[in-house]
């Protein structure tokens, strides 16, 4: 390895390792119940963020100047066992594809750490929002940088975790706790998915790192090693993956619920960042998409039913952040049809533009009463009925029922829920009754203590 | 006969469209009276209830919101051990409470206020029964006092345990039989020998146990006696552990269930009802009302519809095959609800109160609202409730599946493992608060022992009765007369001294300028700085709509607003006009405005769509750089933003005053008014300040607003006088009227002498970012201008402390800041996108004084007064003006004062929460997160350094004045006699001040004779974040202004 590869490599560490250093920080002195102050946790987010920016800015200019495209850098396994062909093997590149969207990243996590530094000022839980934000901010870098599905994985994993979390950020209150949930389960879904997928693609090629399963070429070219029906299984599974991260159709009902926690995160995870995690994937992986047309084909669907019906739903919303959820997966929805197209760079760009207008929009989501204001008094009357492309064109009755489509939310939680969740958990509920018939008959008694456990009182505040 | 027959009955035909519609309306009063926030009005948020006086007020607001009625016990021992709230005021307050009563004694343990003090000085603990029985057993109950008694008190209790122990074991125990019995456990197989061996430590575990038998034993023996047992005394912590499975806690449930499903849905269709073109398809039929809009969508055909709702398309076109009107609907569901028809009212208001933000503001829609893009159609409440019990009724059916009666299927858990049955937990929770009384009132074992169970009952009872609720009162009693002594104090001797100092000097001529400002509490501070900074110069405080009653829209507006106190209804229209020479030039302005706002209109709806949004998303990269700018270097950003605003502002502007029609409208040549007019206008306005004489060269108005970034509660800090609007208008008209001389010729005639060198100025005070604009300089003559440049100087000086004094508040700003510095930091939150707080608005507000200046002139009030200014010597005997002045102070200053009570109160029952998760729906109101009801009061960022006292007025005018325009004034009399408000008064030539008490006034005595004097009002904030006490400032007190004497 020459100077300059070692150069490379200590960046590229940089960039992956200081946010890991953030969450080990916050999160030894939250366990450790040291308390630190609101300036040396935003002092230390804003280093963070900075330290991880700069080695991913010179990183970009040496590409830049070498004319390099492609920089792995390898950490190793972290288990190996080789009697079952089984590694979870650590490494990372630097391409086309992933410094622009680990810039993205940083950038947009910066500015939002900027903004919820003032923003949540004397807020109870300071420390828990910015432990939860530096996870996800690892796990952004982690995803974007990833060089093997395994590492891929991991940062997804710990983006899902962190936004259901900061979903439920006001635990105290019943519907954010339960919305939270509501997207966890989502995405334990899209993860069992994508853990399938990644399996299946070992299975097929004994191989999950990037690199060398696209045959070591710079993204987005590249060949596999899968046949076009293998290419289809895997594809599957990793685009169900992908729908349940984006919000794609069927998975759209989770994304306004997402709106719980404080202004910034939900512009930072679920108008920017998160929402566009599944189409990252996508374009990570548009070789598979190359070597099945069917999957090409489904892939332009999803994106393109996405597409309409997020706007449809967008038109119908009357509160500011529903209605910028749905106007992301709009956005969403076309740049997975491109992807699908094989356009992958108009997607990246796309994916760029689309999240950082939308944070600037979901940042200014409170202020949209003076925004009206100003543009009627610029206007110098009501503001005119949008001229409505869609509305203009729809017969009346049929323009009632995609009314009622979008104000139930294209009905997508509904059905989920009537076909999924109610059969899943009524399965259950029946394993339970015979569990409990059986026990019951054995031991001849109620057998069940836990039936009769005396809640505890949690108010203990009126007194006599 | 007759009578009783139709009643038994009890047939539909006695109700009609009518009754329902009573209903509705008297349920209407309980719902927040808040409309679309883009106007936010501060009232009392117990309007309903001010009929009753505030003790009950907020007990029905307990009652019916489920509100906390005053702060929490928990807070208040904060207060008190910060030293807010003292021991005396306890007193106090209980004393006044008590009257007579006080020195009651109770069954020999002292006299009740006694009994009650120890109550209110000590936390009574309540604990669930389990973690009683652990505290006892192993969590220390037993082995230590608690730590807030006095160890003298300790060791007496511990001495009089070990000498009766050790009297009753010399004794064999045997000659008293139960006290034996109870001793036996403690003592155990000790002898005598050991027993007086026994360490200090041990002596107090075994006291202590001795007491919790005493105590237990007490209480079971009365219990025994009683035939039920008391319930009121452990409150939440026991009832909880009652959720059983008995019919009443099943119904309970399954009302949850039913509401949750039901709040779920009417959540999003009102939201889309009464959007304001927010969403850009609006609900089909709406003009059908609510009910109609309901049909319609509902009967469109679904996919798939949630289980509960399967059979709604059905009901709904029943209902409309049977041409059912809405109070049909509402009847007809009251009855299938199997409601008796006796309750049908009831059940009605809890119907509306269960998201009473959203009905709220559909009433308010519907009402009040004309001005509204969209106002709701007529009949929307009725239809709400309509669709509501429909929907009641399907939810309930289907929990009633989801749910079954458990009473009714599975057997109830047995007894036995439930093994304390509930009089045993109520007994010990009740012996526990003897046990913790007895710590603290050191009564001893033995005498407690002594008791006869009628004395326990009586003890019992007793303490029952100063319940928790009860003795929150009283603390805030106390917390309220600890402000009110040092505000009378610092008032009485503070316009003692300053009389004493005016008739030392020599009154000669006017005063440097005059300013005006609003009465608000955010201008106290400006006032005073500008008093220290110039003290030859003096000013005033008035309503800050000054009179000006009108419709205005300004230069680049798009609508008329009212610029007037809500309850008034502007007949007259002004506009803001280009001047006439740069017509053309404005035009061009108003078209490239029109322009951008076209333009981002397009860009903000268009990002929703698709096309629209491919190409805002392709060149959304653009966007960086207004997004980082703007969170990172707020300041600069607005800077560049101005600079560029040249291109579009309008260029210089009149107002359009006059009229030259018989009556005023809305058309060009009707808007404005007449000379007559404007002179009644000028009158009233001088004669509440009392400036009638002595005026200056220059005389400023000061209006006032704020401008803050992404805060939808943005209007609630603009003028309360002005309906939520900035004031600046209202100054800028009556500058004008008063400069006019036709208008001062009939001024004149009321005896209203203006010099000819007097000029009025109009101005506005940004109160957010500090700043000030001054209208119509052009028109100032040449010989004020020399003059008006010192005063802008001192102006600006001023203005600079004032931010000084504000950033004192805010944590986010370092101590030591120059005024300078503080200019900036409050600027900079002005345009601050992440700035949660831009500003603290009437946060700590607690008094208001409505007098001449000179008395209260140099006192720091730490921004917390509204100061009217009122000259009682210019006044008729009736005292007409300070009627007039009174009937807009005491409800408007009182409406924002108790708004931020119940807001600070209860955050999330009467306020709205936390901002930070705020969701603006319909363009009509906040949710908090995704979808929640609609939120009105006051946000925990806006009051969380507010002390919520109710308002004390200070009145400079007599006794006889007040009784007349207290009983001849309503709304007065609701405040004032329903202790809404405290009124004091003032006689400025004694300093002699009366305290309103039940109905009459009394003297008030001085507390101290001392007030701090401090050189200027810096030296009071400059390290210190919290509340300030009073103090005189040398500064302003020691060169009284010249005309002050008059």
């Amino acid at each position: 390895m020459n100077d300059f590869d070692m150069w490379l490599y200590w960046l590229g560490l940089a960039v992956v390792t200081i946010p890991c250093g953030l969450v080990a920080i916050l999160g030894l002195s939250a366990l450790l119940g040291i308390t630190l102050s609101e300036t040396s946790i935003s002092r230390l987010t804003q280093a963070a963020v900075l330290g991880s920016l700069l080695p991913a800015i010179s990183i970009l200019i040496l590409m830049l100047a070498t004319g390099r495209r492609f920089v792995p850098i390898e950490l190793g396994n972290w288990v190996s066992i080789p009697e079952v062909h089984f590694h979870f093997h650590w490494k990372f590149i630097f391409d086309r594809l992933s410094v622009p969207f680990v810039i993205l990243a940083l950038m947009l996590c910066g500015v939002v750490g900027a903004f919820t530094r003032r923003y949540l000022h004397r807020e109870e839980g300071y420390h828990r929002f910015f432990l939860l934000y530096s996870l996800f901010l690892a796990g952004m870098t982690i995803s974007a940088l990833a060089g093997t599905i395994e590492t891929l994985f991991f940062g997804w994993e710990l983006v899902g975790l962190s936004s259901a979390l900061l979903v439920a950020y006001f635990h105290e209150r019943e519907l954010p706790v339960r919305n939270g949930q509501r997207v966890w389960s989502v995405y334990r879904l899209a993860d069992a998915s994508f853990l399938l997928g990644a399996l299946l693609m070992h299975h097929f090629a004994g191989e999950g790192d990037f690199g060398t399963f696209f045959e070591n070429a710079a993204w987005p070219g590249g060949s596999i090693p899968l046949s076009q029906s293998q290419a289809l299984q895997v594809g599957l599974l990793l685009l169900l993956a992908a729908a349940g991260k984006s919000a794609l159709v069927p998975f759209s009902g989770w994304l306004p619920r997402a709106m719980e926690g404080p202004t910034p995160s939900s512009a930072v995870f679920y108008g920017s960042l998160s929402v566009h995690l599944g189409a990252y994937l996508l374009l990570r992986l548009a070789p598979i998409l190359e070597a099945s047309w069917q999957l090409q084909w489904i892939v332009i669907g999803i994106g393109g039913i996405s597409a309409f019906f997020g706007s449809v739903m967008s038109r119908v919303q009357s509160d500011v952040k529903s209605s910028l959820a749905y106007a992301s997966l709009t956005q969403v929805g076309i740049i997975v049809t491109e992807i699908g197209m094989g356009f992958y760079y108009l997607a990246l760009v796309h994916i760029l533009g689309h999240a950082c207008l939308r944070t600037l929009q979901l940042l200014r989501a409170p202020t949209l009463l003076n925004d009206y204001h100003a543009m009627e008094n610029a206007i110098g009357m009501r503001l005119p009925d949008s001229t409505d492309w869609l509305a203009a064109r729809l017969p009346s009755s049929l323009k009632r029922w995609w009314y009622r489509f979008g104000y139930e939310r294209g009905f997508m939680d509904l059905i989920l829920d009537s076909w999924v969740v109610h059969p899943f958990v009524a399965a259950f509920q029946l394993f339970d009754r015979q569990e409990r018939r059986w026990t019951n008959w054995l031991s001849t008694e109620p057998s069940r203590e836990s039936d009769n456990i005396e809640h505890h009182p949690e108010s203990t505040e009126r007194v006599a | 006969m007759v009578k009783s027959h139709s009643e038994a009955n009890g047939t539909l035909a006695n109700l009609d469209e009518r009754s329902v519609k009573h209903w509705l309306e008297h349920a209407s009063h309980l719902l927040p009276s808040q409309g679309p926030i883009k106007v936010f009005v501060h009232h009392n948020t117990l309007h309903a209830f001010e009929d009753s006086n505030f003790d009950d007020g907020v007990l029905q607001g307990l009652q019916v919101y489920g509100c906390e009625p005053y702060f929490s016990e928990d807070r208040f021992r904060k207060e008190m051990k910060a030293g807010r709230i003292q021991v005396a005021d306890l007193e106090q307050a209980l004393l006044e409470e008590l009257g007579d009563e006080s020195d009651r004694l109770i069954a020999g343990f002292g006299t009740r206020f006694a009994l009650q003090l120890a109550m209110m000085k000590h936390p009574l603990r309540s604990l669930p029964y389990r973690e009683l029985e652990w505290i006892m057993a192993e969590g220390g109950g037993l082995q230590e006092y608690f730590a807030d008694i006095d160890p003298q008190a300790v060791r007496r209790c511990v001495e009089a345990t070990r000498k009766e122990i050790l009297k009753q074991l010399e004794s064999g125990l045997q000659n008293d039989g139960e006290l034996s019995e109870l001793l036996r456990p403690i003592v155990g197989s000790s002898t005598l020998d050991r027993v007086r061996n026994w360490s200090e430590s041990k002596w107090k575990k075994v006291s202590l146990e001795f007491l919790w038998a005493v105590c237990n034993r007490g209480v079971q023996r009365t219990f025994v006696s009683r035939s039920t047992p008391s319930r009121s005394i452990p409150s939440r912590a026991t009832d909880s552990f009652d959720q059983g499975t008995t019919d009443l806690e099943y119904s309970k449930q399954l009302d949850f269930e039913a509401n949750r499903l039901v709040n779920d849905l009417l959540i999003r269709f009102s939201s889309c009802y009464l959007d304001q073109g927010f969403a850009a398809w609006p609900m089909p039929d709406r003009e059908n009302g609510f009910f109609g809009a309901f049909c319609s969508l509902y009967q469109i055909p679904a996919p798939s519809s949630p289980a509960w709702l399967e059979s709604l398309p059905k009901e709904l076109t029943q209902i409309q095959a049977q041409h059912k009107t809405t109070w049909e609907v509402v009847i007809d569901e009251l009855q299938r609800l199997g409601i008796d028809q006796q309750d049908y009212e009831h059940h009605v208001t809890q119907s509306l109160l269960e998201l009473r933000g959203w009905a709220g503001m559909i009433w308010q829609m519907e009402t009040a609202s004309p001005w509204t893009p969209k106002p709701a159609p007529p009949g929307s409440l009725m239809g709400y409730l309509a669709v509501r019990l429909l929907l009641k009724r399907l939810a309930t059916e289907y929990a009633k599946t989801m749910l079954p009666n458990p009473s009714a299927g599975q057997p109830i858990p047995s007894k036995d493992l439930y093994p304390n049955s509930e009089q045993t937990r109520t007994c010990a929770s009740i012996a526990f608060t003897i046990f913790q009384m007895a710590q603290f009132r050191s009564w001893t074992p033995r005498t407690l022992f002594g008791l006869s169970s009628t004395d326990w009952s009586i003890l019992l009872q007793e303490i029952e009765k100063f319940s928790s609720l009860q003795r929150r009162r009283i603390f805030q009693l106390a917390y309220e007369r600890r402000y009110r002594v040092q505000a009378l104090d610092a008032v009485s001797i503070h316009s003692a001294n300053q009389r004493l100092r005016r008739n030392s000097q020599t009154k000669s001529g006017s005063a440097k300028f005059q300013v005006i400002t609003c009465i608000d509490d955010r201008e106290e501070s400006f006032r005073r700085h500008l008093e220290e900074v110039e003290p030859a110069c003096e000013t005033y405080g008035a309503a800050g709509f000054f009179a000006v009653v009108m419709y205005y829209r300004g230069a680049a507006e798009a609508h008329f607003r009212p610029l007037c106190p809500i309850n008034i209804v502007p007949k007259h229209y002004v506009c803001e006009e280009p001047v006439f020479s740069a017509e053309l030039e404005s035009g061009k302005r108003s078209q490239r405005r029109k322009w951008i706002g076209r333009v981002s209109h397009q860009v903000h709806s268009g990002s929703r769509t698709i096309l629209g949004g491919v190409v805002t998303g392709l060149l959304g990269t653009l966007a960086t750089f207004p997004l980082v700018a703007r969170v990172l270097a707020p300041h600069i950003t607005a800077r560049i933003r101005d600079s560029f605003g040249g291109f579009i502002r309008p260029t210089a502007t009149e107002l359009h005053l006059e009229r030259t029609t018989e009556l005023p409208g809305a058309e060009w040549d009707s808007q404005g008014y007449s000379t007559q007019e404007m002179a009644g206008i000028v009158v009233r306005i001088l004669q509440d300040i009392g400036l009638v004489q002595n005026f200056s060269r220059l005389v400023l108005f000061l209006g006032h607003g704020s401008s803050s970034l992404n805060n939808p509660h943005e209007s609630a800090y603009n003028c309360g006088a002005c309906s939520g609007g900035r004031g600046g208008p209202n100054a800028r008209a009556f500058a004008s009227m008063a400069n006019d001389p036709r208008v001062r010729d009939l001024v004149a005639q009321s005896g209203i002498v203006i010099p000819n060198e007097t000029w009025f100025i109009g101005g506005y005070h940004n109160t957010c970012n500090d700043h000030i604009d001054y209208h119509d300089l052009d028109r100032l003559p040449w010989q004020a201008r020399p003059l008006f440049r010192e005063m802008q100087a001192n102006i600006d000086e001023a203005r600079a402390r004032n931010a000084q004094e504000r950033v004192r508040r805010f944590e986010s700003a370092r101590f030591g800041l120059s005024p300078a510095d503080a200019l900036r930091h409050v600027e900079e939150r002005a345009e601050d996108l992440s700035q949660a707080r831009p500003e603290y608005n009437h946060a700590t507000n607690a008094l208001c004084f409505v007098g001449r200046r000179q008395w209260s002139r140099g006192l720091f009030l730490d921004r917390r007064a509204f100061l009217a200014s009122y000259d009682p010597s210019i006044d008729n005997a009736k005292g007409k003006i300070v009627e007039r002045i009174l009937q807009a102070a005491i409800p408007v200053c009182g409406g924002i004062n108790l708004e931020y009570y119940f807001s600070t109160v209860d955050p999330e029952g009467y306020g709205c929460g936390s901002k930070l998760p705020h969701n603006i729906a319909s363009l009509a109101g906040v949710m908090t997160g995704a979808a929640s009801d609609l939120r009105p009061g006051l946000s925990a960022q806006m009051v969380e350094i507010h002390e919520p006292l109710r308002i004390l007025f200070v009145v400079e005018t007599t006794s006889d004045i007040m009784h007349r325009i207290i009983a001849e004034n309503a709304a007065i009399r609701a405040l004032v006699e329903g202790e809404w408000v405290q009124l004091a008064l003032l006689d400025s030539e004694t300093s002699q001040i009366s305290l309103y008490r039940k109905g009459a006034f009394e003297p008030y005595r001085l507390q101290s004779n001392q007030l701090n004097s401090v050189p200027t009002s810096a030296e009071m904030y400059r390290s210190e974040r919290g509340h300030l006490p009073f103090a005189s400032i040398d500064a302003v007190s020691n060169s009284i202004s010249v005309g002050d004497a008059s």
